[in-house]
This record gives C-alpha cells, structure tokens and sequence, in this order.
C-alpha cells in the first residue's frame, strides 16, 4: 500500500522543502519507489533544492489539466534509481490546481510508488490545505521558535479537520520534525528544547535536524544533504527515516558536546 | 566588552522559558477558538442585544464564555447591572 505523506508547517521557511528532499531520497536509498510533488504553487524550488531545475519541462498542472501524461511530468533523480519528481507550476493563478485533479494524479501514483511526498507551501489557506488533503500521514515541521511552534499547532488543528481522512473519521498520524536545533542555546536557555515542543504539541518527535552550514551547501549544490553522509544535518535526517520506518534510534545532535576538560578551564568560549 | 556581553547574556536568560509560557497560553486559546461553533458570535450579540433590551447593562457587564466539554458543549452567562436604589 503506497504511503501518502504530507510535509507542512503552517510558518514559511522552516525547511519543509530541504526536509522533503532528504526525507525523499533517503526513502530512496533504502530502496522505496519515491516520488516527491511541490505542491507550492508559483514558488517552486523543490527542484533546486533536487538539482533537476533544469529538466523541468511540465508541471503538475499540466498533468491535471490533461495537457501532459503523468510519465512525461515525472523527473527521474539524477543520482537514485526509484526517485522522481513532479515539480509545481510557476503560474501565478494558485486557483489552477484542483483538488479532483489532485486526487486523480494521486491515485494514479498509488500505483506505482511506496512513498508520495507532499511538499506543501507555508501558510493555512487553501495551497496548504490542498497539499494535506489526500495524506494518510503527516510530517508537521517546526523551529524551535514561538511563531512556528504556534503555527504547527494550527497545522495540526487542520490535520484533524480539514483533510479526507478527517471527513471520513479517520486520523491522519502526525510526527514532530524540528529542524534548525541548536543544543547550545537550549543548553543556556535561549532555546526551546525539544522536550518543551514536543509537549506543547503532544505529538510524538520523528527527528531533529541541527542548524547546520551543511543543508546551504547542500542547496548550493542542488544535492540533498542527505547524501552529505558526514555531516550532522545528513545523518540527523537519514535517523528521521530509519524512525519513520518504525526503526529505534536515540535522538542524536540534541546535546551540547561536552568540551574537555582544559577548553572549559581555559578557552570558556560559550 | 565582555563584561557587557555577560550583561545581555544573563538579561536573555531563560528566555526559553517565557517563549514556552507564552505559547503555552497562546495555544490554549487558539484550541479553544477552533472548537468554537460558527454560530458563537452571532449568538453572543443577539444575547447582548436581548439582554441591554430589559436591563441597564453596558457591554462590559455582559459576559459570554464558550466552554467545550467532552460530551456536550456550554455556554455560561454572567450579566450585572446597576440597580436603581430610590
Ligand atoms: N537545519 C538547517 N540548518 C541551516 N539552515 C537550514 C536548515 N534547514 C533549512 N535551512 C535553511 O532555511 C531556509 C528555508 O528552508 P526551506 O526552503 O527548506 O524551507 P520551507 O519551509 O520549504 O520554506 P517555504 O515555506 O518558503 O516553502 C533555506 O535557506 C535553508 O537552507
Ligand atoms: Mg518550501
């Protein structure tokens, strides 16, 4: 049975887009038939986040109005077999996308995907509603920050009510992503801890993914960070899916790394 | 310089603490509106109409709270007014 997950926020730019990237290719390459669709509408930049800006050729758009196939909209990732995706339309009439169209490019991914992302747009009006509609799951990305965490509340009140399994009295499971965590604050208390928002929106936590210099880099490149296996930010998402897929893993990067001994005698930079 | 980074530092501290106070209240009431019927507003003015119709109370005498409970939801009226002591 394909998995239909929505990536929302309700705020704007708190990487619901580098999260559905990552979260997309690492379903990949632990051999998912993925296909991530940008839901945002005149803004898209799931596909240069993906590295395939440039062969975009039709959009999701095209395909509910009939005017391309669903196969000719698809781009095959670059790098992972299984991967594609299906790039939003740059039309300024957010009012073309319906949701029968939705529905039907949906179902006929059903088919032949384990895994649809949804990359939805910021906001909670009718985009991001409409990119939450069909989910079965949800991925609610948050920042350890007042307004966002207020926003993904919100988010989760629409996931409760405004969405088809909602209509149907059925739930749509909901996990927590923080990203841009930054144990250092946390640790003076300049920071919400994950704790604190995992309580406050009492759904249970998928992920937390450090601020990192490796996601800009990352985007720079058009290579999700994921791939950036070094790094704190790619292992922090690679974790999120192992726990997606209903693995145990102990958060990482959610702690300040003790300094030794002599830096916190001498070199007491905090 | 130091000194007065250390400053702000223990002005900020625990600023973690008011941002999870604030949204916690925040959040209660934005919950609260969301499991408000539509009707709610409506309601409450009519009842403020009705309610100024018999008797001398000022917007600020009347007040309506939406309660949800578990099974059943509950509106609770208060209304004072001066009375006219001869
Ligand atoms: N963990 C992180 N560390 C550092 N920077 C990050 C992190 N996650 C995201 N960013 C940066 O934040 C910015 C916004 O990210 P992104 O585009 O993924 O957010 P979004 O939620 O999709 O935004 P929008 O609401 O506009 O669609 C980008 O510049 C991205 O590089
Ligand atoms: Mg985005």
């Amino acid at each position: 049975m394909a998995r239909v997950v929505v990536v929302t926020s309700g705020k704007g730019g708190v990487g619901k887009t580098t999260s559905c990237a990552s979260i997309g290719t690492a379903l990949a390459m632990q051999g998912y038939r993925t296909v991530l669709i940008d839901f945002d509408v005149g803004l898209r930049n799931l596909d240069l986040v993906m590295g395939c800006e440039r062969r975009v050729v039709y959009d999701l758009i095209n395909v509910t109005t009939g005017e391309a196939k669903l196969s000719q909209a698809l781009i095959k990732d670059k790098r992972l077999d299984g991967l594609y995706m299906l790039p939003a339309s740059q039309t300024r009439d957010k009012d073309a996308l319906t949701y029968e169209g939705v529905g039907e490019v949906i179902d006929a991914l059903k088919e032949e995907f384990d895994f649809i992302i949804c990359d939805s747009p910021a906001g909670i009006e009718r985009g991001a509603i409409l990119a939450m509609y069909y989910a079965d799951e949800a991925i609610v990305v948050s920042n350890p920050e007042v307004s966002s965490v207020r926003d993904s509340d919100r988010i989760i009140g629409l996931l409760d009510s405004k969405t088809r399994r909602a209509e149907e009295g059925e739930t749509v499971k909901a996990q927590l992503l923080i990203t841009r965590y930054d144990p250092e604050r946390v640790e003076h208390s300049d920071m919400m801890s994950m704790q604190d928002i995992e309580e406050i929106l009492a759904i249970p936590v998928v992920g937390v993914i450090p601020e990192s210099p490796a996601v800009l880099r990352a985007s720079n490149q058009g290579i999700p960070v994921v791939h950036d296996t070094p790094s704190d930010a790619g292992q922090a998402y690679s974790d999120t899916v192992a726990r997606f897929l209903g693995e145990e893993k102990p958060m990482r990067f959610v702690e300040l790394e003790r300094k030794g001994l002599f830096s916190r005698m001498f070199g007491g930079r905090r | 310089m130091k000194r007065l980074r250390e400053f702000f530092q223990k002005e900020n501290d625990h600023s973690a603490d008011v941002a999870r106070e604030r949204l916690k209240m925040m959040i209660s009431q934005d919950r609260m509106q969301r499991s408000q019927p539509d009707f709610l507003p409506r309601l409450q003015s009519e009842l403020v109409e009705v309610i100024k119709r018999y008797t001398q109370s000022e917007q600020s005498d009347i007040q309506i709270s939406y309660h949800s409970l578990p099974q059943r939801a509950q509106i609770e009226l208060n209304v004072s007014w001066p009375r006219n002591t001869p």
